[in-house]
């Protein structure tokens, strides 16, 4: 019926793009890219998770979550308060405060899943604010560190003291790339899956027509939990890898400026819903704003700003995704030629 | 003939509006049971609480003997009740297959099962050709048709239509009358609403009428036509 089978030719053709990308990114290292920029990429690796959880739930149900920053920023403190209070280490604190973080951002955010459009975001924005709060008033802030945040080691530390002294800083900068890269590979082929499953066409009937998805048998309610749940997974992972690399959790993580915003406009610049269009706007995006530091200094918060809304305003519905496809299409007709 | 829908004493409220009344009323295993009423009079209202959408303040739902008063709409849909809803309503972006296979899949569960469904409504009502399309590049009437195949695939015990003449032309109308009948004959009940009487009295069995959200009559299409209250709801004299 519609269910065709691709060309073996077709299938390179299509993951050309793919695998040449992660080609490159796998080898920079190797090719004497280090220091600052692996920094900047391991970093933009890991926003690529937040970009894809909102892509996955609110690129197709249309529920806007901006409760992101603080499930990002809880699953950092909940790693701190496990490595500091518990003495639990940092790699077994960084596979526990996942489940945590998601957990505590059901809870939270359970109740307004049942409410619909703008509500829901406005909901879902005050919970980072509240938290944000708490973190810094007493008594909590004795506890969570205040504005200065909670010290702990961080990911591979003491392995890394085991290691000659020219080496430490390179292999903590190296591993930190490598896994940072592993998830956002990982991350994008699971959410491409997703995506285009049935379950992802089931969220997207929702965001397209809610009542006429429960009154044609689907359970809504169900779907936007599951989906709920594999996007706070994704921002639970994102975070916690974060916090284990840059000690200490300040409340910067749940800042949405910080952590909400980029990955938010990456999703909405690429085309919400697409997974493929928010991947490359996420590089792209967050690439070009630290690549303007050396041209513009200070002024690239403004010329970058006023870029991303021109482009929200001309092309709404997303631009990344329509050029991959218009580059997509060309490519095929010059190898088919 | 058994019931296979029975509504009790329905209320349903919206603030301090009534939009329905204490409505009850039976559909036959078989029949073809119509509902009018002037705008406002409460028959979307009244599909709504069958399905699940609204929940009513008072009163009980019956699908074949069984309470669904009290459950989702997407249990009422496995239970065997489906919809056609008023102004083409169907998922825009989504090709006109995955519009119908989602309530497949939802039904049945099964993939193989979900998908030989789906070809088969979508034969039936005359869409395959149209597969892979998006239904925003369909025209009214295969819309329509869209909506009918998502009831089809669901092989429901009773298909509620809300206003499925709107936006056809009569020779497009004749041929939903057709298929509602032909369906009709292979076991599906349907309730139909409608404004459009001359379509409805060439199908429905029975016919109940709703004047601001109170039943006013009920029964045979052409003894109702002649009830004087009808009369004058309709045409304001008596």
């Amino acid at each position: 019926m519609v269910f065709v089978k691709r060309s073996a030719r077709d299938l390179i053709i299509s993951k050309t793009p793919f695998l040449a990308v992660l080609a490159a990114l796998a080898l920079l290292p190797l090719l004497g890219v280090g220091g600052y920029w692996l920094d900047v990429l391991t970093r933009v690796n890991l926003f690529l998770l937040v970009t894809l959880a909102i892509d996955l739930y609110s690129g197709t149900t249309y529920y806007l979550n901006l409760g992101i920053s603080f499930t990002f920023g809880f699953a950092g403190y909940a790693l701190a308060l496990l490595n500091v209070y518990y003495s639990i280490p940092t790699e077994y604190s960084l596979l526990l405060a996942i489940p945590i973080s998601v957990f505590f951002s059901l809870v939270i955010l359970l109740p307004s899943l049942k409410i619909r459009g703008v509500y829901f975001a406005i909901l879902s924005l005050l919970v980072p604010i509240v938290y944000i709060g708490i973190v810094t008033a007493q008594p909590f802030s004795l506890y969570l560190g205040g504005e200065g945040g909670l010290r702990f080691k961080q990911l591979f530390l003491d392995f890394a003291r085991s290691l000659p002294s020219d080496v430490r800083l390179v292999f903590l900068q190296y591993s930190y790339y490598y896994i940072s890269l592993a998830a956002a590979v990982i991350g994008y082929l699971v959410a491409y899956k997703i995506g285009f499953s049935e379950f992802g066409f089931m969220l997207r009937a929702i965001g397209q027509d809610e009542e006429l998805a429960e009154g044609t048998g689907i359970n809504t309610l169900k779907v936007k939990i599951i989906g709920y749940l594999i996007s706070s997974s994704y921002v639970s992972i994102a975070g916690a890898l974060y916090a284990s690399m840059r000690p200490p959790v300040t409340v910067d993580l749940v800042v949405p400026a910080n952590t909400l915003i980029p990955p938010l406009t990456s999703a909405i610049v690429g085309g919400l819903g697409t997974v493929v269009g928010p991947t490359i706007a996420n590089y792209l995006l967050l690439l070009t704003y630290e690549l303007m530091w050396g041209f513009i200094g200070r002024w690239r918060v403004i010329v970058y700003m006023l870029l991303l809304i021109t482009i929200i305003v001309i092309r709404p519905q997303g631009l990344i995704f329509k050029i991959y496809l218009d580059l997509k299409k060309r490519l095929r007709g010059v190898l088919r030629e | 003939m058994s019931e296979i829908l029975k509504c009790e004493e329905i209320t349903k409220k919206f603030g301090g509006l009534t939009a329905l009344n204490k409505v009850s009323f039976n559909v036959d295993r078989g029949e073809i049971f119509g509902i009018i009423g002037p705008n406002g009079s409460g028959k979307t209202t009244l599909l709504n609480v069958i399905t699940g959408l609204l929940k009513p303040e008072e009163g009980r739902i019956l699908l074949d003997s069984k309470d669904i008063t009290n459950l989702k709409p997407h249990e009422r849909v496995k239970l065997g009740i489906a919809r056609m809803f008023q102004g083409m309503r169907v998922f825009p972006y989504l090709p006109v297959y995955l519009n119908v296979e989602l309530v497949a899949r939802a039904v049945y569960g099964d993939v193989r099962l979900a998908r030989a469904k789906t070809s088969w409504a979508l034969t039936m009502s005359g869409l395959l050709p149209e597969a892979g399309e998006l239904p925003t590049k369909l025209t009214p009437y295969k819309l329509r048709m869209l909506e009918f195949a998502r009831i089809l695939v669901s092989n429901p015990k009773v298909a509620l239509l809300d206003e499925p003449f709107a936006g056809l032309t009569s020779g497009e109308a004749e041929t939903m009358i057709d298929l509602v009948k032909k369906f009709n004959s292979l076991g599906i009940t349907f309730v139909v609403v409608e404004h459009k009487l001359r379509y409805l009295m060439k199908i429905a069995n029975r016919v109940m009428v709703l004047n601001q959200g109170v039943k006013i009559a009920e029964g045979k299409p052409e003894d109702v036509v002649r009830n004087p209250q009808v009369i004058e709801v309709y045409l304001g004299v008596s």
